[in-house]
């Protein structure tokens, strides 16, 4: 007799898996083109990173029908979001600016994001008394427009990543394949100053969409947004007035994004 | 898929001829198509492509002739009367023969770049399309040089594609170029400074300048020296005591002078550097011995280049080139079987 082995697996987690490894997929297609020197633009160098990006927005568009609200309502979900949107932004600038190889170093970082949001007991659905039963608009457009602001910081966060490696590889005189595929330190100077003012403007808005919700400043929430804000505003100002070296700039972009990504553990369990 | 069973390929290149005779028997771009319809016209020949570069000449032709060997001298023939070579002459000529098989293998090695004086190059490519459209236009090719062709580049893409036969750079000048668009992205608004007149400073300046930086300063001991060179190259002169103040203005330093100690220093770099606010800077050092201190190489944005470090890497770039090699020979071959011009080894 045969054994029959039931596989039960909700559809809403099995686009996150599906995204997750599409992501993966990507990652390892990149890694050995890489390795072999051929990393050329391609649909099956964008292919994986779209499969992923399909299956995120059927998961977000899943829970969004089951809440019948924007789908932040617990720290699950609200990876998962900046995950969506760190992609969604990776399509934008990476054509922008031909950083096509930020999908390398961006898929790590949303499959890692995703991982962590699969393997961790963070999906609790919230109790229906929590939240009110008719969503506030301004709430949504606060929540969802800061969390875009947050993947435009992580995406600054990456790109000083590559700008790093780029700049080692280059004063030590390390000229080999991956030197060749990562993008001149100018183009990805530019693209950190461009993403960072991106998040901060969104974050604005963000910030701006909370005004109606009268908050206190004292609300944990709101408070650490505001900090990011404040952060970002500065980095932003350093910037625009050329203080510091672009290395340092990187190095800023890059570690910056510890304030943002801990925030949201204050934000989701406030 | 039906085998091009009469397909030629005579030619010389810059292996087998020296440049007094290739230049000799090369065609000027107008005078292909002529060529090509000449050479149709000749009893037993039915289809013609002419390449003619500055590396090689080469006739590839489909021919009715009994054997190969009668096509082959057919085609030698009229290159001695094209060129009006003498019998002796002609006699000389050290000419590679390939047919079918061979004639397609040397197309496909050719159009990669395999056969080029610079392993991988890409420039080759396009040359051998023009050659196509020349004779497509001139109405000498059909069937089997079509296809030919046709295959011929779809292998290039091909080869391009799935190998790093192009990748790296493998003289002193191109790896200057390149190292510059990794730091600047395109030269187009990138001002270089020459301190010192030298020879390898000269190639590096051109080959930046072939690939668009915006200007030239030249500096050097002798002003006349320095004033001839600018001129070539559509620059500005500098007396040597002046180039200190105008380091600020340039993104690309490259250093070549005969000075016995370091001509470029730590403390005039971070001066410059804060003028240029985040702006990198690009110095090259061709001189023994060195011209920069190469403590320059530790200050933010000022990225150090000496000659050992170029040539290092212009020579792991043709190493690179060679092991790929191996891999694009594999690749053409099975690409042979795949359209019908070589049987499967038993």
């Amino acid at each position: 007799m045969v054994g029959v082995i039931s596989f039960h697996m909700p559809l809403d987690r099995f686009y996150l898996w599906l995204a997750t490894l599409a992501f993966l997929g990507g990652l390892a297609h990149a890694v050995l083109v890489l390795r072999r020197g051929t990393l050329h633009e391609s649909r099956w160098h964008w292919l994986p990173m779209l499969l992923g990006f399909a299956a995120q927005t059927a998961f977000l568009s899943l829970r969004g029908q089951q809440h019948g609200r924007c789908p932040l309502t617990n720290l699950f979900e609200v990876l998962i979001f900046i995950g969506w949107s760190t992609v969604l932004l990776y399509f934008l600038v990476g054509a922008t600016y031909r950083l096509s190889l930020l999908g390398v170093f961006t898929a790590p970082l949303v499959a890692l994001l995703q991982a962590l949001a699969l393997a961790s007991p963070l999906d609790h659905l919230p109790a229906a008394a929590i939240l009110p039963r008719v969503p506030n608009p301004w709430l949504e457009i606060h929540a969802a427009v800061s969390l875009i602001a947050y993947a435009a910081f992580a995406l600054a966060c990456i790109t000083g990543v590559m700008f790093l490696v780029q700049e080692r590889l280059l004063k030590q005189h390390r000229i080999h394949a991956l030197f060749y595929q990562l993008p001149p330190i100018h183009d990805l100077a530019i693209a950190i100053r461009r993403l960072a003012l991106a998040g901060f403007l969104l974050l604005s808005i963000g910030l701006a969409a909370a005004i109606p919700l009268k908050l206190p400043v004292s609300d944990p929430k709101l408070a650490a947004a505001l900090f990011v804000w404040v952060m970002y505003a500065a980095i932003n100002f350093i910037m625009w007035r050329r203080i510091l070296t672009a290395r340092q700039i990187a190095w800023l972009a890059a570690a910056g994004f510890f304030v943002p990504f801990v925030s949201l553990w204050i934000v989701t369990k406030a | 898929m039906t085998t091009p069973a009469r397909t030629i390929c005579l030619g010389i290149n810059y292996r087998t001829t020296p440049v007094e005779l290739r230049e000799k028997l090369a065609f000027r771009e107008g005078a292909v198509p002529e060529a090509v319809q000449e050479i149709r016209a000749l009893p037993g020949f039915d289809e013609a492509v002419v390449l003619s570069t500055c590396n090689r000449v080469e006739l590839y032709a489909a021919h009715s002739h009994d054997d190969h060997a009668a096509a082959h001298d057919a085609l030698r023939d009229y290159l001695a009367q094209r060129f009006t070579l003498d019998a002796g002459q002609a006699a000389s000529l050290d000419l590679y023969r390939h047919s079918v098989e061979d004639a397609a293998r040397h197309l496909f090695r050719v159009v990669s770049g395999l056969d080029s004086m610079v392993l991988g190059e890409t420039e080759i490519f396009g040359q051998v399309k023009a050659a196509y459209q020349a004779a497509l236009g001139a109405g000498t090719t059909s069937r089997e040089l079509n296809k030919l062709f046709q295959r011929s580049f779809t292998v290039g893409k091909l080869i391009r594609e799935k190998t790093a036969i192009q990748r790296g750079s493998t003289s002193i000048g191109s790896v200057a170029v390149d190292l510059a668009e990794k730091i600047f992205g395109g030269l187009k608004s990138c001002r270089v400074m020459l301190i010192g007149a030298g020879e390898m400073s000269r190639v590096c300046a051109q080959s930046l300048l072939s690939r668009g930086a915006q200007s030239v300063i030249v500096s050097n001991r002798s002003h006349e020296k320095a004033v001839e060179l600018a001129a070539e190259m559509k620059g500005t002169a500098l007396r040597f005591d002046e180039w200190e103040n105008a380091l600020h203005e340039v993104d690309i330093i490259i250093s070549s002078t005969s000075a016995p100690h370091y001509v470029v220093k730590p403390e005039m770099i971070e001066k410059v550097m804060r003028q240029r606010r985040g702006h990198p800077l690009f110095l090259i050092d061709i001189a023994v011995p060195r011209d920069i201190d190469p403590a320059v190489n530790d200050i933010d944005e000022a990225i150090l280049y000496d000659i050992d470090a170029l040539q290092d890497i212009a020579d792991e770039g043709r190493r690179e080139r060679q092991r790929q090699l191996v891999i694009c020979e594999q690749m053409i071959e099975e690409q042979l079987v795949k359209f019908g011009l070589k049987n499967l080894p038993p």
